[in-house]
């Protein structure tokens, strides 16, 4: 039992999240070498780790640490295929920052709104 | 929004299946009945409820032993999604840690001893989604599920539509039944899970305010009010809306503050006086 969230986030929360740990799950846009860049409403450039499988096109999930630079030093890549609703992914973001209290452990800085 | 196709899905997934080929839900309560002591109750009383895995963790008892209640009803059955993110098979039962993004906690389920060949495999691939149904336990004040059915999750939509639906719950038990009336369990006849409301986000057919989404059924009838009434700019004091509502003083400050909060009406000349916020 551990008290630790990775919220999930979109490209237009990102920098209210500088150091923390957070999850995206967006398109996949590009692929050059170890970076991606994954659209979640704007897009986010990620630095993928060695055993990263994502594919192009498809949807991903991505685990990381938010950098200065506003891109994610990837921890956890997953593939979700094609078949993915970005609406309600979403969705699941917004729900997440309206009812924090579900979602997010604030044991660290970063208080949003309730 | 395609929430019935999920709804769907996840009926099926739930019972259909779960007890015919998977014979461990059924020695798990044989098993751990005797030795739980909150047993003597039957499964009359129990409820599912769909949870994030912080809720779990946040569950509070009255005291040692007591049900686990969140946000203050008592959860018995729960079902929730998470990744894999260990496995430890025991002589008796099989640990994994889940990680939902909102919180960790163990997981375990029981192994039945007539079929042990299961005992062997592992049938989830480490950080692959599964739902869980089970129950919330404490052993050595240390929190686990004891799980009756855990599946691999085979569409991702299920966990989007899981944090959704337990968001929902959560609306629904805190804030009241988004198609009016007071929270009860008036549900209309029709199922909770399915139909528009909260969950419906983004959809066009919520015809009201956004921000009243979030806030309370009394506080949507302040605002109804408000919004019928002429206050103008310089807002309306709580007196008033108490004696037109029939609602008491600190009710229409609770209310008044909710909806501040929420961003659709504003303080003007002091505390106590609300108006409208219109953009």
């Amino acid at each position: 039992m551990e008290s630790i969230s990775t919220p999930r986030i979109s490209s237009q929360l990102i920098d209210s999240y500088v150091g923390q740990n957070v999850m995206v799950v967006g398109k996949v846009q590009q692929l050059r070498g170890d970076t991606a860049v994954i659209d979640a409403e704007g897009q986010i450039t990620a630095n993928l780790n060695r055993d990263a499988h994502l594919v192009n096109g498809n949807a991903a999930q991505i685990i990381g640490k938010v950098l200065p630079d506003l891109s994610i030093k990837v921890m956890s890549s997953v593939d979700l295929g094609s078949n993915v609703d970005f609406k309600v992914a979403q969705a699941v973001v917004d729900a997440t920052h309206q009812c924090r209290d579900l979602f997010v452990f604030d044991g660290s800085k970063n208080m949003m709104m309730g | 929004m395609a929430t019935d196709s999920y709804g769907g899905g996840y009926s099926r997934t739930s019972y259909g299946a779960g007890g015919g080929d998977d014979a461990g839900g059924f020695v798990y309560g044989g098993s751990q009945g005797g030795s739980q002591s909150g047993a003597g109750k039957g499964y009359g009383d129990d409820t599912l409820r769909p949870v994030t895995i912080k809720q779990l963790i946040e569950a509070e008892q009255a005291y040692p032993d007591a049900p686990f209640r969140v946000d203050g009803l008592e959860v018995t059955q729960v079902t929730f999604v998470g990744m894999v993110r260990a496995i430890s098979p025991q002589t008796t039962n099989v640990t994994f840690r889940l990680d939902d993004g909102t919180g960790i906690i163990e997981v375990k389920q029981w192994l039945d001893a007539d079929k042990q060949d299961d005992a062997g495999k592992e049938p989830f691939a480490l950080d692959s989604y599964v739902r869980v149904w089970g129950r919330l336990k404490s052993f050595n004040n240390k929190r686990h599920v004891g799980a009756h059915v855990i599946k691999p999750v085979v569409d991702y939509n299920e966990v989007q539509y899981h944090l959704l639906e337990a968001t929902y719950c959560h609306l629904f038990f805190t804030k009241g039944n988004p198609a009016g009336g007071d929270g009860g369990a008036n549900g209309g006849g029709d199922s909770m899970f399915v139909d528009g409301g909260h969950g419906a986000g983004g959809g066009g057919d919520v015809p009201m305010n956004d921000g009243l989404r979030m806030v309370s059924a009394r506080a949507r009838q302040v605002y109804q009010w408000l919004s019928n009434s002429e206050g103008g700019n310089e807002g309306i004091h709580a007196n008033m809306i108490s004696q037109a509502m029939g609602m008491s003083i600190g009710e229409v400050l609770k209310c008044g503050e909710e909806l501040t909060s929420a961003g659709v009406t504003y303080t003007t000349v002091d505390d106590e006086t609300f108006a409208i916020l219109d953009y």
